[in-house]
């Protein structure tokens, strides 16, 4: 569970005081987040909120101009070579919303090839794992598809399991769902649920208000670059006395979307 | 004495047709021809590659964001795409080589052929063409998929080697064959600094037998069959690195 107090040696991700601005535009404004092993914790928020930041900061992907962060017991801000963020990166997988797989590699390729050529991992075992994984998220027919034969979902999937080939510690994701049509939000969210339930650190910038509140052990609200509040779903979606929140999930989980999607994810 | 025969009814029939090619049953001029032929298809084996290997490089360069890399590369790609070749393999074989000619204490010393010269200057020519290509196809790639795979833990290099420098060689391939063909056509240039190549063979023939119009069309013919085997590799290189399910 996320606590205020200081971390635990169960942290995995610690940011403290974290500010972050893009030329004069101010995208975080002092960011306090501590992430335990094994949670999964749902950020959710207006758009431009800053919630896609906060993993690229956890990522090295981008870099802030104050505050400390400790990913798995690295310092990321006081990271200075490219060559040391490429280290801690290679710890962390991210998924992001439009798949990103590469286009010119079979679905097979797409997830061997970091494990291989970035970390320098055994080929055979690593098309076992590969073929493992893809079982895993429901694809092993497709293992040598192009990704443009696949569907949004099916690409989302791939997506997933070439993250989880690198061994991460903990995945980051980034609206994972956002790209797709209705009918195939539920297929990655079955993977993302299973992930979760198998223990994996897990952090997800998320629209999926219901799927949010059910599979989260933390949810944190952020808004203009803050954190509002933060706490159990049960807390943010049904007892939070701040208002905007209020109006925020109301507005998004009470429609018939998450609904509809979350009846498909089982 | 097969040979001969056939060469001779080969002359025969051919001076029914009104075309002169007695050169061919003589031993000199028969074997400069010959040597010519020769000396442009090493010259396009060896060239073609150069080009391909430098192209990559330029592009590297230029795509790098470093200005120490991008700038020199950027310089001469705008000198040799805006200046004529003839005036740069001149320039090179007059000016450089005389310079390299000094520095190793005299032209007997100096290691650098003629030939050298057309491979390297017709070679980085079409080579700043391509690069131009696959800069092009190295930036259409979408800036989301770079982050993606800076996000696995690619470095820069590998981004470019794994993912950019694949999507930009297909995109950039058709016009990858233009630049070969135009490479194949720009070898005739040697000629200029006398290498034997076979516009300068058959200008050696045809000064001395008058036979402009039989040596053009073998000439023309050798080149049109040279550039169509180089389209259709092209082509089947093309069809061999097409993406299923993908617009390239």
């Amino acid at each position: 569970m996320m606590t205020a107090s200081p971390a635990t040696d169960a942290a995995i991700v610690k940011l403290e005081d974290v500010h972050l601005s893009f030329g004069q535009t101010q995208v975080l404004k002092g960011i306090d987040l501590t992430i335990n092993k094994g949670d999964a914790v749902s950020i959710i928020g207006p758009s431009g909120s800053g919630k896609s930041t906060i993993l690229r900061c956890i990522n090295a992907l981008v870099t802030p101009q104050s505050g400390k962060i400790t990913v798995a017991g690295t310092r990321v801000d006081q990271l200075t070579k490219e060559s040391e963020r490429i280290q801690l990166r290679k710890r962390v997988g991210i998924v992001f919303q439009q798949y990103n797989l590469f286009p010119h590699l079979t679905v097979l390729d797409n997830i061997v090839l970091a494990p291989t050529r970035i970390l320098g991992a055994d080929k055979t075992a690593t098309v076992k794992l590969a073929r493992e994984l893809l079982e895993k998220v429901r694809l092993s027919e497709k293992a040598d598809a192009y990704p443009g034969q696949l569907s949004g979902g099916q690409q989302q999937r791939v997506a997933i399991a070439r993250a989880l080939a690198m061994k991460p510690e903990l995945v980051l994701f980034d609206e994972v769902t956002s790209a797709l049509d209705p009918e195939t939000v539920g297929e990655v969210l079955w993977v993302i649920r299973d992930l979760i339930r198998d223990g994996m650190t897990s952090i997800l910038v998320t629209h999926e208000m219901r799927f949010a509140e059910e599979i989260s052990d933390t949810v944190v609200f952020t808004e203009n670059g803050r954190i509002v509040d933060h706490g159990s779903p049960q807390q943010i979606f049904h007892s939070t006395e701040n208002p905007r929140i209020r109006q925020f999930v109301g507005g998004l989980s009470g429609g018939g979307r998450g609904a509809v999607r979350d009846g498909e994810g089982i | 004495m097969q040979d001969m025969n056939l060469t001779g009814l080969f002359i025969d029939l051919m001076s029914r047709l009104g075309l002169n090619y007695e050169f061919l049953a003589t031993g000199y001029e028969a074997q400069v021809w010959r040597d010519g032929f020769i000396t442009t298809l090493y010259l396009v084996a060896i060239t073609i590659p150069v080009s391909l290997v430098f192209g990559l490089i330029f592009a590297a360069c230029l795509t790098s964001g470093r200005l120490w890399l991008s700038a020199p590369v950027r310089g001469f790609v705008e000198l040799t795409r805006n200046t004529p070749t003839l005036v740069q393999l001149m320039f090179s074989f007059l000016v450089l080589n005389t310079v390299v000619s000094n520095m190793v204490g005299g032209a007997q010393n100096n290691p650098l052929s003629p030939f050298f010269w057309v491979v390297a200057v017709v070679g980085l020519h079409v080579a700043a063409l391509h690069a131009e290509a696959i800069r092009g196809g190295i930036e259409a790639v979408p800036s989301s998929m770079i982050e993606a795979a800076r996000g696995m833990g690619f470095s820069q290099f590998e981004i470019l080697r794994y993912v950019q420098i694949p999507l930009a060689f297909r995109s950039s391939l058709p016009a990858i064959v233009n630049g070969l063909i135009s490479l194949v056509k720009s070898t005739t240039v040697g000629n200029a600094i006398a290498v034997s190549e076979i516009t300068y063979a058959s200008i050696m023939v045809w000064t001395q037998r008058d036979n402009v119009v039989e040596m053009m069309i073998v000439l023309l013919a050798f080149f049109s069959l040279i550039n169509f085997v180089v389209a259709r590799i092209g082509q089947w290189v093309e069809r061999r690195l097409a993406i299923p399910g993908y617009g390239l």
